[in-house]
């Protein structure tokens, strides 16, 4: 009788299996990764790597002390940029989920503007914007108040087909039988909608909006490089580039990384608060 | 009244009747504007007014009509595009393999690969033209990050979304790593991979579009401007907006009739409806009368 002896595990298993040091890697690995890259910008090794100098990628700590400088002028841009993103973001969610709805309730006729729709999100923002640009001209004889609506336009076309595809999907893709549930009811297509449609939509919304929050930030910013009325921070980063202050403009982009990690994970909040009730 | 319910029935029916609402809804406003501005093809010309620039011959610039502007700069912005296109699906498809080989590399990576989504990449668009010093390759790198990241994060997803049962079932064939990846693992990520480009596609064109109006040298974008400033034909410009907008859509069809050429799982499908139609031609036959009737005879 061989019985096979048991092997003792060699470290590697051991660290693989170790449920706490996987769970702290997770957080300590990209740690690291940051503080590489931090030490590689700040000693200008990376300007070596992309053969650039410290004019065009100024050093981290010029790029965070011009931003604290002028912080007064950056957040009147966040202001600007924020409004027409989330103007634009809330107008175009309501739009897309109204498109939805008129496509799960008469499919016969909804479901082309739905594909009309999500064309419509495959259009360039580059070209959409001075479209809308002419449109408004007329609008106001504010340039500020003028352009703003056009860029909320802009906005409002490109979360309007995202939530759209994904609140059709929601309001559609139910449980299966939960359909001939209602049927069984006799319920009325108000109340299906109202019990069943609304709420199954409900996590799909936040897919949705997953997307679309950083896409209606960055298509604000687009969108301003066409705009008349100069403000806003993705103009800035254009303006400050145009007059070659590049430490000016890296403090307008970091600004712009900032407001999309920031909204997004505000919309992370709103959701673990909103869909508790669905775990 | 009937009629018109049967014609619903079509898939494309609906389609067309919301093109031709817009298209409605265009000319009215087309005419009201025309009525009230000195300058109408500014805002908003008539669609006839856009489709006789398309075939018009007059010259615009150098000794070119409208749609030759159009169609060599176009030239030029989509070949780029496509470039930076291919080259960030390609990155971003073995990123997700090498991520999905290294544990380590993806809990590394996952959480700036989550980042890169909230940056607006487009707005450094005037950065990276600063940096590169070259327009060329500056659209071709920012075209290739806007593409690299929907690719990366979904093909990931789709090697994530491989149930624990397959490769239970693998490991009863004893197979190896390699095979793993290639019979199981890959073809399931394809779907999610094409999912991936068909958000990175028409990104990659309106970077290219974007980073074209930065600086002077050919492209769609430049010419836009430049027709925005009057420097040419207005007309120019609204036919660069709708060209722009079929390319753009063109693009993600593009991609939907790629994956239906390549994936195994739509291939099946399709062999399956060729055969179903060809059972139901045999079927036909012998449902026929008078074969039917004729066999009846003949016992």
């Amino acid at each position: 009788m061989t019985q096979k002896r048991k092997r003792p595990k060699s470290l590697y298993q051991r660290i693989k299996e170790n449920t706490k040091i996987q769970t702290s890697a997770t957080v300590i690995l990209p740690v690291l990764l940051g503080v590489v890259i931090v030490v590689l910008w700040q000693t200008q090794t990376l300007h070596h790597l992309f053969r650039t100098d410290t004019f065009t990628l100024p050093l981290l700590d010029r790029i965070g002390s011009i931003l604290f400088d002028n912080i007064d002028k950056i957040w009147e841009n966040v202001v600007a940029t924020m409004v027409v993103a989330l103007a634009g973001l809330g107008l175009g969610s309501l739009l897309g989920y109204g498109i939805a709805m008129l496509a799960a309730l008469c499919p016969k006729i909804g479901k082309g503007g739905l594909s009309v729709i999500g064309a419509f999100a495959s259009i360039p923002v580059v070209a959409l914007a001075p479209v809308m640009n002419n449109w408004t001209r007329d609008i106001s004889d504010i340039a500020s108040v003028r352009s703003m609506v056009a860029k909320i336009l802009v906005v409002m076309l490109v979360a309007a087909a995202n939530m759209g595809l994904n609140a059709y999907r929601g309001l559609t893709e139910l449980k299966p039988y939960s359909m001939d549930l209602m049927a069984t009811y006799a319920a009325k297509k108000r109340t299906t909608f109202l019990k069943l449609q609304l709420p199954n939509s409900v996590p799909y919304i936040f897919v949705a909006l997953k997307v679309s929050v950083p896409a209606s930030i960055m298509t604000a910013i687009v969108s301003e490089y066409f705009a008349e009325y100069i403000i806003g921070v993705g103009r800035q980063i254009r303006e400050n580039i145009v007059l070659s202050q590049y430490s000016t403009a890296w403090a307008y982009i970091a600004t712009a990384c900032i407001m999309g990690v920031v909204s997004y994970v505000a919309l992370m909040i709103v959701q673990s608060i909103l869909l508790r009730k669905y775990h | 009244m009937k009629k018109i319910h049967k014609i619903f029935d079509h898939k494309w029916a609906s389609t067309l009747l919301w093109i031709v609402l817009i298209i409605v809804a265009w000319e009215i406003a087309a005419t009201v504007v025309a009525a009230n501005n000195r300058s109408p093809e500014n805002i908003l010309p008539h669609l006839y007014q856009i489709l006789a620039a398309v075939f018009s011959t007059s010259k615009v610039s150098q000794g070119m009509t409208a749609v030759m502007v159009v169609l060599t700069s176009a030239k030029a912005t989509i070949l780029r595009a496509l470039a930076g296109f291919l080259l960030g699906i390609t990155a971003g498809f073995f990123l997700a393999l090498v991520m999905k080989l290294s544990g380590l590399l993806e809990k590394m990576l996952f959480p700036y690969l989550m980042l890169i989504q909230l940056i607006p990449v487009l707005g450094l668009a005037p950065i990276i033209l600063a940096i590169t010093g070259d327009i060329n390759s500056s659209r071709v790198i920012i075209a290739a990050v806007l593409s690299f990241y929907p690719v990366a994060t979904n093909t990931l997803a789709g090697f994530k979304s491989v149930d624990q049962d397959k490769y239970d079932l693998m490991y009863t064939y004893a197979a190896k790593q390699r095979t793993i990846y290639t019979k199981v693992l890959i073809p399931s990520a394809i779907p999610y991979f094409f999912t991936g480009t068909k958000i990175g596609a028409p990104m990659a064109i309106t970077a290219s579009i974007l980073v074209d109006t930065l600086q002077g040298d050919g492209g769609l974008g430049c010419i836009l401007s430049q027709s925005l400033r009057h420097a040419m034909s207005i007309y120019v410009f609204w036919l660069i907006v709708f060209f722009s907008a079929f390319v753009g859509i063109l693009s993600t069809y593009l991609m939907t009739w790629i994956e239906a050429l390549i994936s195994p799982e739509k291939r099946g499908i399709r062999k399956a409806r060729r055969e179903y139609k060809k059972s139901a031609v045999s079927q036909k036959v012998s449902v026929c009368p008078q074969i039917s009737i004729r066999r009846r005879k003949a016992e």
